[in-house]
């Protein structure tokens, strides 16, 4: 049965056609009738229908009940149903069918029993059906509900064995099937959600014998709230159980289950195709990122229903989301065949990011972008800047595979190029900032996030930089740790938290040291170079720490006994490495503390380690120091300005350290 | 029906008068007493009302109150009253108070992961999220939520299966919801979405007794935080939408990282503000704008996941403004002739 199409399109109608009624074979105009129940008066129009059909007080009521409400006067219809006792009549009819059945022994294969008690159950029921509609055009949505709910339940009394498919009359399964679809969209509007959960599963686990279009409209009405109602309903009774059978235990695997059967019955060719199933699964499936599962469900769609350029997309971002990016890009290639779609902005975003990944395929990659780029204009300009971003990541890639160095060289200026051009297109992205900066430094992710944290560090931002490097030690190996434990100590020392400090150095020497004992052939020495930190830097940093701290912390240090001792020693043997600038740094400050004979020599030490690193900042600043005692008040300005300068820009380390 | 009240409705009928024990009136009076010290008038009503925990949910000035002092530049402190407040009246444990706190997690989470870029103290945020949380942990108690995706080929409650199974070996896709909890005393900035994700994942299992203004104040975080404006995907799926409003595209500076642990309850989330059973229309435009933005972002980071969930979201929004999808499968059919 299908639904009148709308209210407006029914009132319509009254007012140019003439309705009749029709029973026991006589044929009325409700022209008169109307008139007696527009002046308010239901009994005068009550006997003349009585009179004219030759009907009972009840059926005579049911009918102006239905006229009244399809004539759109629901309060009218209200008044008519209210006069008659359901409750009695719907009594009456149990009685009838149960003693039917006994007297009968279940029910009859031959079925030349009159349909009396149907038609009358069928009667009555319609009126109850009615009047929780008439209820429920009122906003009385609580009445309405209890109403629907006593035809469903009057129904289970009468045939208490469910509804056999064929003695049913049309009429009757047709307010049955009404009043199954109405009720749980009832408690629903009235806001109780567990009543309409109930409703909802008695609906589906009884027998109501449901055609398909409804029992699907069910299935789906009931997977979108167990979605979105926000509303845990408790699992399915055990009643419902049937063993070995399966049994979801939450709303969204009970939502996924109906889904899934719905998509299954279309396939099946029992109900149309109804495209918001499809988009309710995907939203589930991908919720729980199963896009693996949802991928098998679109297969099972036949062809012809999506178009194949749509199916094969959608299928790669199922393929994508669960991983096989291989799949994702077959199904790509085909979808961006030139005689398919091969402008699908999407599709070409997707195969590009897909091809940046692998460096084989990154030439391929390239091309998808340079198209992206091309056709992201109109609505899909706010994409230009990812389409630059993965033409810059693709090259990148691309770099690293070329056969000559004067291509891999070209390449990768063109990458960083795209993916500077990139960031005046997304300048809030923070990945691309720091793909640039991997780039750029063109190494491991650490590097990257060791390049982030100087650059913070020489804008003085000493506890982000100190964030970032405590998220890298979180997606570092222990082994490689070194660079980031040195890089926190410093972080630690400049923030004057020598304990703090302290502490990371000797973590840091312990792993130098262990680092030294191990022998690990297997790594080449370039890469054992990049991650490992100079046992001669630990001490150097201990030596810097150790030369900030005060008289009475320098004393608490006493406490950590031999490794005072053995600070000393280490930077006696290294201070004769006469190419290391720190070390000229740190003899020219002693120096120039110990008093005038020592300043020449102070002020020549300092110069050489400028002349070796021009930018660095201590030596400027000790020169000034040196020029200042020795009473040269200019030149000593001219050097601090110079340290001030590269203060305002001097990361913790140098970044040379990264490269 | 204004939501609002249809909420107010749901939570009287869960709380019976009898729950109300001594105990829980003096926490909640406990907790009104400090709160009326921290907002700058509060109003009478809150005194006297039988069931305070019910109106400070709902009482629209303490709200809006709340609200401004949490959108105060250092509101996110440590030392924020305000802040303290919160944590101390989730820690009460008394389940109605508690839901107090989750209204105003929208408004928390949001300016909390809109700020951490602009370096703003924000410890006070922090042990909020982190009791939220705390909370979590406890009760999931190492259990994973998980999903397992039945296969068709064995009989469910809600259908048969005619093809037999061929092997009893049930090989269910297990689908991961939420990993369990590792308990965590900082927020440190790899574990910062999870955290956030944790705590939203609670609001969402609480979220039809949430206000529509908390929803809607969700929403509006959503649409900063993706950082994009989605105004051209309005008419995705087909139905041309009547452009109500002419929002100037304003830059948005509150973009922030979207990893999947975020993504999935805000997905859920802006689901029932767009799908769920109470009607709100100011909801439901916020919840489709956040959505419109939500998708334009999942297409620059390139998020297959993201894209597939965002844009059905955004075609069943599209469907449901088609006039021709309100056909009332309920109403019987009719014909000029009636019978009985």
């Amino acid at each position: 049965m299908v639904g009148s199409q709308s209210e407006e399109s029914g009132e319509h109608d009254q007012q140019t056609v003439v309705l009749e009624v029709c029973a026991n074979g006589v044929c009325m105009k409700t022209t008169d009738v109307e008139a007696k129940l527009d002046e308010g008066n239901i009994q005068e129009a009550e006997s003349s229908l009585r009179e004219g059909l030759s009907l009972n007080f009840e059926e005579a009521r049911a009918l102006l009940g239905r006229l009244e409400y399809q004539r759109g006067n629901v309060e009218g219809a209200l008044r008519v149903f209210d006069g008659i006792d359901l409750q009695a009549a719907t009594q009456r009819l149990q009685a009838t069918v149960s003693e039917k059945q006994t007297s009968k022994k279940g029910r009859s294969k031959n079925d030349s029993q009159p349909t009396v008690p149907q038609h009358a159950a069928s009667l009555v029921l319609e009126a109850i059906y009615l009047k929780a509609k008439s209820l429920q055009k009122l906003g009385r949505l609580n009445d309405a509900a209890t109403e629907c709910k006593s035809v469903l339940d009057a129904v289970e009394k009468i045939f208490c064995q469910g509804i056999p498919d064929v003695q049913v009359d049309d009429r009757l399964q047709d307010t049955v099937s009404l009043a199954v679809e109405l009720l749980p969209e009832l408690w629903k509007q009235a806001g109780c959600y567990q009543e309409a959960i109930a409703a909802y599963r008695r609906a589906l686990l009884s027998q109501w014998n449901l055609d398909n279009d409804s029992c699907a409209r069910i299935q789906k009405a009931f997977a979108v709230f167990l979605l979105h109602s926000g509303v845990e309903a408790s699992p399915p009774s055990l009643a419902a159980q049937i063993d070995g059978s399966y049994v979801p235990k939450h709303n969204l695997e009970e939502a996924i289950l109906l889904l899934m059967i719905l998509n299954r019955k279309f396939c099946l060719g029992k109900i149309k195709w109804d495209p918001s199933i499809m988009e309710h699964l995907t939203f589930a499936l991908s919720l729980c990122s199963q896009t693996s599962v949802l991928a098998k469900q679109l297969e099972e769609i036949m062809p012809g229903v999506l178009h194949r350029v749509d199916r094969w997309n959608n299928l790669a971002l199922c393929c994508c989301g669960s991983g096989h990016n291989k799949a994702a890009l077959n199904l790509l290639q085909k979808s961006l065949h030139k005689h398919e779609a091969p402008d699908d902005l999407v599709a070409l975003l997707l195969a590009a990011k897909i091809c940046s990944e692998d460096s084989h395929l990154a030439a391929e990659g390239v091309g998808y972008a340079r198209r992206a780029i091309m056709i992201a204009e109109g609505t899909d300009a706010h994409l230009k800047g990812v389409a630059i971003r993965m033409l810059g990541l693709c090259l990148g890639k691309q770099a690293k595979v070329s056969s000559s160095d004067f291509e891999r060289s070209s390449l990768q200026s063109q990458a960083l190029k795209s993916l500077d051009d990139a960031i005046a297109f997304e300048k809030s992205n923070p990945d691309l900032i720091f793909e640039l900066v991997h780039r750029s430094v063109g190494g491991s992710v650490l590097k990257g996030w060791r390049f982030l944290a100087l650059v913070l560090s020489a804008q003085q931002r000493f506890s982000e930089a100190e964030v970032i490097t405590d998220a890298a030690l979180d997606e570092t190996a222990k082994w490689e740790q070194g660079p980031l434990l040195r890089l926190k100590a410093k972080l630690k020392t400049s923030q004057s938290l020598h304990t703090d400090a302290i502490e990371n150095y000797r973590h840091l020497l312990a792993l130098v040291q262990a680092q030294r004992k191990s022998f690990t052939p297997s790594k080449s020495i370039t890469q054992a170079e990049d991650d490992k930190v100079n046992e001669f830097e630990v001490w150097h940093g201990l030596a810097d720490l150790y030369s900030r701290l005060s008289p009475l912390e320098r004393f608490m240090c006493q406490g950590r006994g031999q490794a005072q001792e053995a600070l000393y020693a280490h930077i006696n043997s290294f201070l004769l490495d006469k190419s290391y600038v720190p070390c000229k740094i740190l003899m020219g400050a002693l120096l120039s503390k110990m008093g005038a004979n020592a300043l020449p020599v102070a002020r020549s030490i300092l110069s050489d380690a400028l002349r070796l690193e021009p930018t660095n900042r201590m030596a400027w600043y000790y020169l000034g120091m040196v020029h200042r005692d020795d009473g040269r008040i200019s030149d000593a300005t001219d050097c601090f300005q110079a340290a001030s300068m590269l203060q305002e820009s001097d990361p913790i380390e140098c970044f040379s350290s990264i490269l | 029906m204004s939501e609002d009240s249809d909420a107010a409705a749901n939570v009287t009928t869960t709380v019976p008068s009898q729950s109300l024990s001594n105990e829980s009136v003096s926490k909640t009076q406990l907790a009104i007493q400090s709160l009326s010290s921290i907002l700058t008038t509060a109003p009478p009503s809150l005194f006297s009302s039988i069931n305070s925990a019910f109106s400070l949910l709902h009482d629209h000035e303490i709200s809006s109150q709340i609200s401004a002092l949490l959108r105060q530049p250092d509101s996110g402190a440590g030392d924020n009253d305000l802040c303290r407040w919160f944590y101390d009246t989730f820690q009460s444990d008394y389940p109605h108070l508690q839901l107090v706190v989750l209204r105003f997690l929208p408004a928390i989470a949001g300016l909390y992961l809109s700020r951490i870029s602009l370096r703003k103290p924000l410890a006070g945020f922090e042990a909020v999220l982190l009791a939220l949380y705390a909370h979590e942990t406890t009760s999931r108690d190492n259990q994973s939520i998980t999903v397992s995706i039945p296969d068709l080929s064995h009989p469910s409650i809600y259908h048969e299966s005619r093809e037999h199974a061929k092997n009893n070996s049930t090989e269910l896709n297990l689908g991961v919801i939420s990993p369990a909890l590792e308990p965590h005393g900082t927020v440190r900035s790899t574990r910062r979405a999870r955290i956030v994700g944790v705590a939203l994942e609670l609001y969402y299992s609480k979220i039809d007794i949430m206000p529509v203004e908390s929803k809607i104040e969700f929403c509006e975080f959503c649409e900063v935080w993706s950082g994009q404006d989605g105004e051209m995907y309005k008419e995705l799926g087909g139905v041309v939408v009547e452009n109500g409003e002419n929002q100037e595209t304003v830059k948005r500076d509150g973009r922030i990282p979207l990893p999947w642990e975020l993504l999935q309850p805000v997905l859920r989330i802006l689901g029932h503000c767009i799908l769920g059973p109470k009607k709100d229309d100011k909801l439901f435009d916020s919840a489709f704008s956040a959505c419109r933005s939500l998708y334009a972002r999942s297409l620059h980071d390139i998020n297959p996941k993201a894209i597939l969930a965002f844009r059905s979201l955004l075609r069943l929004i599209n469907t449901s403004l088609d006039p021709k999808s309100a056909v009332d499968y309920t109403e019987p059919s009719f014909s000029n002739v009636i019978t009985i």
